[in-house]
């Protein structure tokens, strides 16, 4: 090399290297910034001090003042750089030994559509999207969409489901189109367990007091003689209790059955149970996923006071046919669903009936008991049927059908007409009772443009119950002769129109509004006996004891789930409605606030306060739900129903996402609730005057509830504890003064695991404990009187009273229990069959189901009784998946 | 309807179920003066003082009496003559010399060496309109007219008695309503008789109203007795309650029903009656 060259060649190695010397820094320096909440601008000059880096930029462009938390301990350079940049949009690049920002023109754009199941069709509610450079994302909401505004250079999404392998999506060039995110669903369901968040990490959702249940963790529970149930599956949830033992009923922080919004693809359901409340009314087969919000209420929701269930069941296979039959203890049940046009229209069709009475009615007729013409039924059954059809890529509809009732018939023709013992001579009967729910819904579903999504719908609900009895008989003595028809009657019913909006405008908002009129129609009460016989009996009075009320409700509602500050979160929203019957006007306005602040190390906490209204009253015999309970309207003595809640916690998610981890407190006031004055509850009164009967107070419930849950690996499950105080007061009753709710248990816990040995096994056990409920025993005993003179006939007969002095003076026994249950599933060629068994109660602990004070003539002694209902209970099930 | 369905899981549990001592200390509220009087015009008063005893304590003989009792019966705040205590049927009464008589306001304090003395006072009722009351031997129906007063609240407890061989109205008879003229299911559906009906005139105000009684057993008597009593809402307060939580049977599956009573500091009732009594023979 000649000198020239030698020398060029030094220059240029110098001038390369200088900066670098000079600096003392690169993309790769480890650098430690620890500030809270801080401009930017002080990072820039922490490490302008700190490392040397010239920060160069010009103030009227670039905006700096944003505060920022961090914790970066020798953390890259450039990723540091990269976290803190991002979210402004501002541009950094090294220029010598210059650090130029530079603020990039605010492009954003929006990804739409829908994460749906990649075998089935099968929208999902509830999925993740994420873009994990800038820490943004949003969940689908209950048909599967999501709209996601974030900035333009947006390289991919994670879209996430539990039960589903996660997907990445590239975005790029994927603006304005309607997206379809298929999820492949996990070959096995160890890691499907109850979510309290929508899968995505806990702490990163604004809203509380919520959880999500998919269909599996239903499935995975222990079942009772042989069914999976919704309802009891969300009663293993701190904050959420049954009632008596065995006897379903959702008692949600303190507040009663009646209380409970529950929606079912939207639409109200007024009585969820079969068989007195002991299973739900849906087939656990065809729900997709249940949210339980006991609390910090979305603007969207309202007309309960206490929580809302909102239920989404499955739309049915868009391109397979596909389905399952199973047989347990109590029931059997098919569930079938398939396209009717691929990718275009599905179907679904489930039914589930009892069938022990089958059985007994084959042995009644064996055995004749009941003649010839007799017969036997005492069954549930219901039926679901649905449609979803897509018309375009933004339009779909669904049409869905429910049908379920409870009924009993005892039919009796006797074959020889022989007088009993008070001398009548029953020539037949019939004896039928049923009740139940018929539920339509039809909802269109639309996307206008990538940021706003609807759905309207059309809603029919309505609950009935019915008695009927014919008796026909003579009096051979005296040929006096009767043909008793009777029945009662009792409806309550509403159809509803309703528009949803989903808007999402900017990547900090997503906002929700929507209105809906629902018209109440409550006809209760109807009942009407007549003689036909050969002496006609002229009534006292007639058509006396019903009613027919209509009553419209309307409401309008906007919510916002809004990002202000980096660590700072919103869900802000306005609940506005009113109610019209008979002439009067209710309206309330009730508004509804959740929080979230992000503290350093994945710990969020949250805060909430919500109103809630509820215009209808539920006439209940002190808190025990029975098929008999009637709905009826507020009135001019009975105003509707209010309560004020205020919740804050804490929630975290591990770092692996194995655990998460809440614990919330919370404090709820109730007004207007109503309840049976002293003694009315078993009177039978006129109903048109319910409202004398009832009298009208107030109730608080406060707790707190911690739950921990293991989400991931072989082994799931979760532990929750609940401690909690719910009282009322009533100026009738207990004086006047606050007494404890009568399903007040102090503390709770519940632990549920399920582990999965091997590909075909997978056992589970739940063990639940609970303190006593409040009881209410006698403080003394009385002689009473019947006659005005000891001469009189019929004098003598001791009448002993019970003397009760306030209500709730004891507590029952505590309650706990240990169900556990084992399935065997096998694959074969082309159907899938599974074995279940289960036990109910495993070590046959005798809860308490009621109490009395017995009278033992035998032993001439008198005391206190325990009845127990629910002892061991093993069953076996046998299903098929084709 | 609703109270149906609580007899009739009830029912069903209990069939069901099984069932266990709970050995429990029951509180008690201590020893009180326990007074039952039915005051009826034109009778002397019957007054009989108890003593109350914890929840758990067997009683068949009554319940204890009160014999050092001071018993004081006053007419519109005036003390009547001594009560004096007879022995009627086993039982120890206190008896007013003066009879009882309409239109008064009538008062029974009670003190016992140990014990809280207790007061009660209540009214009279008039005396029930019936009429007409027949029966056909070998049925079940019986019927007669009662006339409502228009505008006032009335109550009515009915009784039936049949007549023995003695000729005495000896046999209370169990009956309701006749389903259809009560024009209730529950009732045909339940299928139980009482020994006593305890009303109100909600249903039939200032109304003249056949009423239909059904036995539970055929009528084989042939003279019958139906005792229709006006009572004062009092009285009816503590029937109805009464009759509620017998028929309840201690269950607590709902909230226990509190017995009416209108005695302060203690227990028991003192309530005016006014019975009529229609009886006739059999067809």
């Amino acid at each position: 090399m000649s000198l020239a060259g030698k020398l060029l060649t030094g220059i240029i190695c110098l001038f390369l290297c200088f900066p670098l010397k000079v600096s003392g820094w690169d993309w790769q320096t480890r650098v430690t910034v620890v500030v809270k909440d801080q401009p930017l601008r002080v990072v820039c000059e922490i490490l302008e001090k700190g490392y040397g880096i010239h920060f160069s930029y010009s103030r009227e462009l670039v905006d700096l003042s944003r505060k920022v938390t961090v914790t970066a301990y020798q953390q890259r350079l450039k990723s540091l750089l990269e976290e803190l940049f991002a979210p402004d949009d501002i541009r950094f690049t090294r220029v010598g030994d210059q650090l130029v920002l530079q603020q990039v023109k605010r492009t954003t754009r929006t990804i739409s559509g829908y994460v749906q199941d990649a075998v089935s069709g099968e929208k999902l509610p509830g999925a993740t999207i994420y873009a994990p450079i800038l820490k943004q994302g949003t969940t689908t909401n209950q048909y599967g969409f999501f709209s996601l505004t974030t900035v333009k250079d947006t390289n991919s999404l994670i879209i996430s489901y539990v039960g589903y392998e996660p997907a990445l999506l590239p975005v790029d060039g994927q603006a304005n189109r309607i997206l379809l995110v298929p999820l492949q669903p996990l070959a096995s369901l160890q890691e499907v367990v109850v979510s309290g968040t929508d899968k995505t990490r806990i702490q990163d959702q604004t809203q509380m007091s919520k959880v999500h249940l998919p269909l599996a963790a239903v499935q995975s529970m222990p079942k009772l003689l042989g069914e999976a149930d919704v309802m009891r599956t969300l009663q293993s949830m701190p904050g959420v209790g049954g009632g008596m033992d065995g006897a379903g009923g959702l008692h949600v922080r303190g507040g009663s059955p009646d209380q409970n919004l529950i929606l079912m693809d939207g639409t109200p359901v007024f009585n969820f149970s079969h068989f007195f409340g002991v299973y739900s009314l849906l087939n656990a087969e065809v729900v997709k996923s249940a949210d339980l919000y006991k609390g910090a209420f979305p603007a969207r929701f309202g007309g309960r006071l206490s929580s809302v269930v909102d239920i989404s069941l499955k739309d049915g296979d868009m391109r397979h046919y596909h389905g399952d039959v199973a047989i347990g203890m109590i029931s059997a049940k098919f569930n079938v669903e398939g396209p009717i046009v691929k990718d275009k229209t599905s179907f679904i069709v489930s039914a589930r009936r009892s069938y022990p009475d089958l059985l007994y009615n084959a042995t009644l007729k064996t055995d004749g008991e009941l003649g010839r013409g007799g017969a036997f039924y005492a069954y549930f059954y219901d039926v679901n049927a649905k449609i979803n059809h897509i018309f375009s890529p933004k339009d779909r509809i669904y049409l869905s059908l429910y049908k379920g009732e409870d009924n009993l018939l005892i039919k009796s023709v006797p074959d020889s007409i022989v007088p009993d013992a008070s001398g009548r001579a029953a020539e037949s009967s019939r004896f039928q009772l049923g009740w139940g729910n018929t539920i339509g819904g039809l909802r269109w579903n639309h996307i206008y443009n990538t940021r706003l999504f609807s759905n309207v719908s059309l809603n029919y609900s309505q609950y009935a119950f019915r008695t009927e009895y014919e008796f026909k008989y003579k009096m051979p003595a005296t040929g006096q002769a009767s043909d008793l028809y009777g029945k009662y009657f009792s409806r309550m019913k509403n159809i509803g129109l309703k528009a949803d909006f989903d808007f999402r405008p900017r990547p900090s908002h997503a906002v929700r509004f929507g209105g809906a009129v629902i018209a109440h129609y409550f006809r209760p009460g109807l009942m009407n006996l007549s003689d036909k016989g050969s002496t006609p009996v002229i009534p006292l009075d007639t058509a006396k004891n019903w009613l027919n009320i209509r009553g419209t409700e309307m409401l309008l509602y906007l919510e916002d789930d809004w990002r202000l500050r980096e660590n700072l979160y919103a869900n802000l929203g306005v609940h506005a409605s009113g109610f019209v019957v008979e002439g009067r006007f209710y309206q309330s306005l009730q508004p509804r606030l959740g929080l979230r602040y992000m503290l350093p190390r994945n710990w969020a906490v949250k805060a909430s306060y919500t109103h809630m209204n509820q215009y209808i009253h539920l006439l209940s015999s002190a808190g025990t739900s029975l098929p008999t309970d009637i709905w009826v309207p507020s009135t001019q003595r009975v105003a509707p129903m209010l309560s004020r809640q205020v919740a804050a916690g804490i929630a975290k998610t591990s770092t692996n996402n194995a655990f998460e981890f809440t614990l919330e407190g919370y404090y709820k006031t109730m007004y207007n609730m109503i309840e049976y004055s002293n003694n009315s509850a078993m009177i039978t009164q006129p109903l048109e005057r319910w409202d004398e009967n009832v009298v009208i107070g107030k109730g608080w419930s406060y707790g707190g509830e911690a739950m921990i849950k293991k989400q991931k690996g072989t082994t799931t499950g979760w532990i929750g504890y609940t401690l909690a105080w719910s009282t009322r007061q009533f100026p009738e009753i207990n004086n006047g003064r606050i007494f404890p709710y009568k399903y007040d248990h102090r503390h709770d816990v519940e632990i549920v695991l399920t582990q999965q040995i091997g590909k075909h096994w997978e056992a589970s056990a739940s063990w639940h404990y609970t303190t006593g409920a409040p009881l209410t025993l006698p403080v003394a005993s009385y002689h009473g009187v019947g006659t005005a003179s000891p001469w009189d006939p019929g004098s003598g007969v001791d009448v002993g009273i019970d003397r009760y002095d306030g209500r709730y003076n004891y507590r029952a026994a505590d309650v706990h229990r240990l169900d556990m249950g084992i399935t065997y599933s096998k694959q074969k060629k082309r159907w899938r069959k599974s074995w279940n068994l289960s036990v109910y109660n495993v070590y046959n602990q005798k809860n308490p189901f009621l109490y009395y004070m017995k009278r033992d003539e035998d032993e001439k002694q008198r005391y206190l009784s325990k009845v127990t209902v629910m002892p061991i209970l093993p069953s076996i099930t046998y299903s098929i998946k084709f | 309807m609703r109270s149906f369905f609580v007899y009739g899981i009830l029912l069903l549990t209990l069939l069901s179920a099984c069932e266990e001592r709970v050995n429990i200390q029951l509180k008690y509220e201590g020893d009180k003066i326990v007074v039952n009087s039915l005051l009826q015009p034109d009778s002397v008063a019957y007054v009989r003082i108890t003593r109350s005893v914890p929840a758990n304590v067997y009683d068949e003989s009554g319940f204890a009496e009160i014999g050092n009792a001071q018993v004081t019966l006053l007419q519109n705040g005036i003390a009547l003559s001594a009560l004096q205590q007879q022995t009627i049927k086993g039982r120890t009464y206190f008896v007013s010399k003066e009879k009882i008589a309409n239109g008064n306001n009538y008062t029974i304090n009670v003190t016992a060496a140990g014990l809280t003395p207790v007061t009660a006072q209540d009214t009279l009722p008039p005396a029930p309109v019936v009429s007409d009351g027949a029966a056909r031997r070998g049925s079940t129906r019986i019927v007669f007219t009662l006339k409502d007063r228009p505008g006032a609240a009335d109550y009515y407890k009915v009784r039936v008695l049949a007549y023995g061989p003695g000729n005495q109205p000896d046999t209370v008879r169990n009956f309701r309503l006749d389903p259809a003229f009560n024009n209730n299911l529950i009732d045909v559906i339940a299928n139980t008789h009482y020994s006593s009906l305890i009303m109100d005139d909600t249903r039939f105000d200032g109304k003249t109203v056949n009423f239909v009684l059904e036995t539970e057993n055929p009528i084989n008597a042939t003279r019958l007795m139906v005792e229709i009593s006006s009572l004062t809402c009092s009285g009816f307060k503590y029937f109805r309650t009464v009759d509620v939580q017998i028929r309840n049977g201690g269950v607590l599956i709902t909230e226990p029903f509190t017995v009416y009573t209108n005695v302060h500091n203690g227990y028991g009732i003192v309530a005016g009656i006014n019975s009529q009594r229609l009886v006739f023979s059999t067809e």
